[in-house]
């Protein structure tokens, strides 16, 4: 076989070709067009471990968009994927099975009073697929010469002393057993310049950087969940519903002003292609029912009679599960001495930094800006590599993502304290408010139930066909359980094991009496057992690359 | 140091086959709806070239590997390159496609000529490895006709190698257990039925393999004389989707309700083989011996067939009976009468067609007869009834050619089965089954007596020798029939036709196929799937010797060790208990197929086999003779259970004609609760148990 040591050096590594490390590259690109630059990702295919509601701010896709690929706006995929504008936005408070409020309205107002929530207005903005936005973008950026390659899992930053040098990759063709096979192939370490992070939310090689290179967060980061199903109607449905609208619901079923439940989130309908409604159901993850499954608050949400009359009788085509980061700015991992997201040529960008913006419930947009913003430190810093970090935090903290996600700086973290009853218009005092401590969402577990239960248990092998999830069978669990004990002594007689009943993909089994990851191979990538384990006892690591769900349309 | 060439395909991603893939009018793919991948079997040969390229311990030896197909194509190349491939070949030109097998193995052939004399240099000293098959045509043929087109010993169904002595051994699955053999001296075409370490990209390597050369040649490039739709032997007539499975697919909440539906449905027999075959329009005729010289009821597609009997009412309506005597003025008549849907040009056709009577096709209906043992297999006597009812529709003889060392013995049995002509052919050098020196004594004899059909059983041994034995005698061949019907095409003027039906991508598609620019019309038939006439020792037939002449240099396979499972198997019991990898272990295999076999054998009163899935033998759980599915045995018991079976098409295939198929398996997606009647979900070693229990009651 040919010497192709050579090709194991890149300048950039972007880790994550997601929207905010496909920006990277193409911004890059257009900067310094000579530089090489690649962009890996585990999943097998664009877009397969990309979702999200989505609901997308224009600028800075356009900013991007039109220095990269003049003309984008009449392609066909253009067309393709940025089909529904929003003009209807609807947000309704639904305070029990059948009732549904508009409080639309009062949002408006909000706006209009300059207060914190009037944000969350969504007008022509685009809603769109993430995963075929990411398919698109990823395409522009190989026309454009940029090295976008799937199915490559990334393991951790190298360092060589205090310097990070390149990104190591997870190991092949080892069995159940950890014996090495015979096409058994080592992890590359790819030696890299610059190396950009962009992995999403909770990213593996990000939180195992933020460890080793002493970063530190402000307010720990908070989570939600979000599963979300793609669901096929009739014409007549879905143009009852129409394709410019966008529906937020807040209330039943996760939240009721009396008996409760009491947790954070919504639920959301949001118009896809032809005939085609995305149904969602988003909780924080600060919930504190031991036997709470989102996907059971879904269900409930789909049987309100608001959403029902829109998707019965559909089916479910498409789904999937992921979490969010909601901590918001102060949750942003930063150097300790020189505040950088990030430390010398590694950057934090997107989800993996936490750029959500609790307000407007939205993130894309500054996902595609921190690309932009990183793709102009390292432009800016070709002489001086380690100088990236620094002015990439600089370019941040000017742009319109420091702006707006300081004005959300404590809206998650005022709900997580006060609950959605009193935290809600506390809020409202918005940046004035002080920061509240809060813990880290898995210490929060309670051995109470949700009350709300439907009497069907969810069908989670139907949704894990249909997110079209997969793995070689014959590899290590990639979901590693800290201490089996924990598990047996504590967890099983006080809380009855919540990863089975939570994990949205039914990794997790009670097995001869001891829960354990029994079917690696469900597993959506969401990550949510090891933020939710109420021991902390669970640690997600990466299997390997081309495993996971393969979402086209999420 | 020997170089390898290894063959891969581009091939829809059939794991990702959903119903929308199918255009529901003619049950085409869609391909746009599809991702391509590399064909699994042909990433598993690279990997397997890679791994004989290791123990040979020649670190200078090249892999190169090939492929045709569209420009796009390329991925399949790109694949090779970023896992083991040094250098990449594509063939891809227009007048390349369209292609039959024989179409497809004859330029890849002259490919590997140019390969091996221009970019290589490495003279008789190499090996073309491929996949045993490609998962969307199924049908084996392509690598053994390379291997007759380069006059190459091939060797079929590889899962193993091992390096003595300055050679390969290899370990191939044969009919009832495995075979070591080594080719007598290179070259040699190996064909890989299962090589479980396919290789891993790295990321070097991928970046590497988008930049890397990659030769290119077209249809001049290579100057093969059969290529495309003119070269091809096979001409696809018509694709619809396949009929809905009439299995019931039904979930059972607990093994005590199981155990009363296995034993109600044993009783009752109630038969999916039946319900799935009983379609017949009648057996087919010869037009001379029709009592209207219009009734066309055999025509090739519906749609002709409605053609005709539109023709024949308005003839008759205008009391037209001799076609002979059509004027212009009857034609104009004739032509207002059958309205607009009938172009001019089309009546004439049709007209002129309705004068043939003379068949396309003469001489003899034949089964090439397959044995061990001095015994015949029963996949035989299935051919010999299917061939009796074709040579009677077209008043001929069957023939079974039969060759080995000594076979004579074995013709009374193929009398009474349904032959009139015994072909036998024996020499020495026929003792032990080596494809080179079969093909070409069974071709000696096709070419001296023309038979008009000639059927092979689709067995491990039928799909390496059909391929090489049609390539010779230059006849098309289609693979894996489960349909073999007498038409016409009337329209071209061609009567008695052979009509040969074969599902294809994986079951989701069927494909009507017929031969052309042959002598003779020959296929592959699935196993279980014909039926065998009772035998008639009365029948009466012929016994005629075919002398050939062959040398030690036709037998280009050294067998060095035969291993066939120990004791009796029956296969052809009327219920068969299986496990698969689900069993976990041997002893847990042992335990509960043994004690489900015990009970259900006390129980239903009869026999029941054991039998398992490739993955169960390759794991080691029971012998390669209890292996069933498409390269072990097919089977069509009353009753089939399958424990712990995921359901691969590989497997199913070899238990469609089983009336009842019961499934246990604890992942509730496992494509078989699809593909059987009645399912529980849940781990074996609890429902089987309780399963044994009820069945005591």
């Amino acid at each position: 076989m040919a010497n192709y040591s050579e090709y194991g050096k890149v300048s950039v590594l972007v880790v994550g070709a997601g929207p905010a490390g496909l920006s990277t590259a193409m911004q890059l690109k257009v900067l310094k067009p000579e530089i090489d630059i690649c962009v890996i990702d585990k999943a097998l295919d664009l877009g397969n471990h990309n979702l999200s509601g989505a609901v997308l701010e224009k600028e800075p896709l356009a900013t991007l968009l039109d220095a990269a690929k003049p003309g984008w706006r009449d392609t066909d995929e253009a067309k393709l994927v940025l089909a529904n504008v929003i003009d209807k936005d609807d947000i309704m408070f639904l305070p029990g099975p059948h009732g549904a409020i508009e409080i639309f309205p009062m949002i408006k107002m909000a706006r209009g009073m300059g207060l914190g929530f009037g944000q969350m207005i969504h007008h022509g903005d685009y809603s769109v697929s993430i995963s075929r936005l990411t398919k698109w973008l990823g395409g522009i950026a190989r026309g454009m010469g940029i090295e976008v390659l799937t199915g490559f899992a990334a393991d951790h930053v190298v360092f060589d002393g205090a310097a990070a040098v390149g990104v190591k990759l997870v190991d092949q063709g080892v069995n159940k057993e950890g014996h090495k096979q015979p096409n058994y192939v080592e992890g590359e370490t790819i030696q890299a310049r610059f190396t950009v992070l962009a992995e999403g939310c909770d990213g593996l090689v990000t939180e195992r950087f933020v460890e080793k290179a002493g970063l530190k967060r402000e307010s720990p980061q908070l989570f939600s969940l979000g599963v979300k199903e793609l669901i096929k109607v009739t014409p007549e449905q879905y143009n009852k519903f129409t394709r410019g609208r966008v529906v937020h619901a807040m209330g039943y079923p996760i939240w009721t002003p009396v008996r409760g439940p009491g947790m954070f989130g919504g639920g959301i309908v949001y118009a896809g292609e032809q005939d085609h409604l995305a149904v969602g159901m988003i909780v924080g993850l600060d919930w504190k029912y031991h036997d709470f499954n989102t996907q059971d608050a879904l269900v409930r949400f789909k049987e309100h009679k608001f959403v029902k009359q829109f998707i019965e009788g559909g089916t479910v085509v498409e789904a999937g599960a992921k979490m969010i980061p909601e901590g918001g700015w102060r949750a942003v991992p930063r150097d300790p001495q020189t505040q950088s997201i990030g430390k010398g040529n590694v950057m934090i960008l997107g989800d993996s930094a936490g750029f959500v913006n609790m307000l407007k419930i939205k993130g894309l947009h500054n996902a595609i800006d921190s690309g932009i913003q990183a793709a102009k430190a390292v432009a800016a810093s070709l002489d001086n590599p380690n100088a990236a970090a620094e002015k990439y935090t600089a370019n941040v903290e000017q742009s319109n993502i420091a702006r707006e996600m300081k004005l959300a700086q404590n809206f998650r973290q005022t709900v997580a304290k006060f609950g959605p009853l009193q935290g809600m218009p506390l809020s409202v005092l918005g940046s004035w408010l002080p920061k509240f401590h809060v813990e880290k969402d898995y210490e929060m577990m309670t051995t109470a139930s949700y009350r709300l239960k439907p009497d069907m248990t969810f069908d989670k092998d139907t949704f894990t066909a249909v997110a079209a999830t997969a793995h070689r069978e014959e590899q290590p669990t990639h979901l590693k359980i800290t201490d089996p004990a924990i598990c047996l002594e504590k967890c099983l007689p006080v809380f009855n094991a919540p990863c089975v009943a939570f994990c949205p993909a039914g990794v997790y089994e009670t097995i001869h009496g001891q829960p354990k990851p029994a079917n690696p191979s469900n597993c959506l990538h969401c990550k949510t057992c090891q933020r939710k384990c109420p021991y902390d006892n669970i640690r997600w690591t990466a299997p390997e690359g081309g495993g996971g769900p393969r979402y086209k349309r999420m | 140091m020997s170089d390898y060439i290894i063959l891969v395909k581009q091939v829809p991603d059939v794991s990702q086959i959903t119903d929308n893939a199918f255009d529901p009018e003619t049950g085409t793919l869609v391909r746009a709806r599809l991702a391509s991948v590399i064909n699994e079997l042909d990433a598993q040969a690279l990997a397997f070239a890679r791994y004989m390229k290791m123990i040979s311990g020649d670190a200078n030896a090249r892999l190169v590997a090939l492929t045709m197909g569209p420009p796009m194509a390329d991925d399949v190349l790109r694949y090779s390159l970023a896992r083991a491939a040094d250098q990449v070949v594509l063939l891809t030109d227009r007048a390349l496609g369209g292609a039959d097998t024989v179409a497809t193995a004859n330029p890849l052939a002259y490919a590997i000529r140019r390969i091996t004399s221009e970019l290589l240099q490495c003279g008789d000293d190499y090996l073309v490895v491929s996949g045993m098959q490609s998962v969307d045509g199924d049908t084996a043929q392509v690598p053994a006709q390379i291997a007759e087109e380069l006059k190459l010993p091939c060797i079929a169904y590889v899962t193993g190698a091992e390096y003595k002595s300055n050679r390969f051994e290899f370990t191939r699955i044969i009919s009832g257990g495995s075979q070591t053999v080594a080719a007598k001296k290179l070259p040699a075409v190996v064909t890989v039925a299962k090589y479980e370490y396919p290789l891993f990209a790295s990321f070097a390597g991928t970046r590497w393999a988008t930049k890397a050369p990659m030769v290119k040649w077209g249809a001049d490039d290579i100057k093969a004389p059969m290529i495309g739709a003119k070269g091809s032997k096979t001409a696809v007539i018509r694709v619809f989707p396949p009929g809905k499975s009439t299995r019931k697919g039904k979930q059972v909440g607990d093994a005590g309700e199981l155990a009363r539906i296995i034993v109600e449905s044993f009783k009752k027999g109630d038969s999916h083989a039946a319900a799935a075959t009983k379609k017949e329009d009648g057996k087919y005729l010869l037009p001379q011996r029709r009592t209207n010289v219009f009734e066309r009821r055999w025509e090739g597609t519906a749609k002709e067939q409605e053609d005709y009997n539109l023709l024949a009412k308005v003839l008759k309506d205008l009391n037209i009976t001799d076609p002979g005597k059509i004027d212009e003025a009857a034609q104009e008549k004739i032509l207002a009468a059958v309205g607009p849907s009938f172009q001019k040009k089309a009546l004439e056709d049709m007209l002129a067609g309705l004068k043939a009577t003379e068949p396309a096709f003469h001489g003899e209906v034949w089964v090439v007869a397959e044995h061990s043992d001095g015994v015949v297999h029963p996949a035989t006597f299935e051919l010999t009834g299917k061939a009796r009812e074709l040579a009677d529709s077209l008043e001929t003889k069957v023939g079974v050619c039969l060759a080995g060392e000594s076979v004579s013995h074995m013709a009374k049995e193929l009398i009474a089965a349904g032959a009139d002509n015994v072909y036998a052919i024996e020499h020495e050098l026929l003792k032990e089954f080596d494809p080179t020196a079969y093909r070409k004594a069974i071709a000696d004899a096709i070419d001296k007596y023309v038979p008009q059909i000639v059927l092979y059983a689709a067995t491990p041994q039928g799909r390496m020798l059909a391929p090489m034995v049609s390539y010779r005698t230059g006849c098309g061949l289609t693979a894996d029939c489960t349909g073999l019907d007498i038409r016409d095409s009337t329209r071209k003027g061609e009567i008695g036709l052979l009509l040969q039906t074969r599902p294809a991508l994986g079951g989701n598609v069927m494909a009507t196929i017929r031969t052309k620019g042959s002598k003779s019309q020959m296929a592959t038939a699935r196993p279980g799937v014909m039926k065998r006439l009772p035998a008639d020792p009365a029948r009466k037939g012929k016994i005629i010797k075919h002398e050939v002449e062959l040398t030690e240099d036709d037998v280009r396979l050294e067998i060095i060790r035969t291993e066939l499972g120990h004791g009796q198997v029956n296969l052809h019991a009327d219920a068969i208990v299986s496990g698969g990898k689900g069993m976990q272990s041997r002893d847990n295999y042992e335990k509960l197929v043994g004690e489900l076999t015990s009970a259900l054998s006390r129980k239903l009163g009869t026999q029941v086999e054991r039998g398992a899935s490739r993955a169960a033998v390759e794991q080691g759980f029971i012998g390669r003779i209890h292996q069933v599915g498409q390269t072990g045995t097919s089977v069509g018991p009353k009753l089939y259970v399958a424990l712990g079976i995921s359901g691969a098409i590989q497997h199913m295939i070899g238990v469609a004609n089983t009336e009842t198929i019961v499934a246990i398996n604890s992942d509730p997606n496992a494509p078989i609760f699809k593909q059987c009647d009645y399912y529980v979900i849940g781990v074996v070693e609890e429902v089987v148990p309780k399963l044994v229990a009820a069945l005591k009651v």
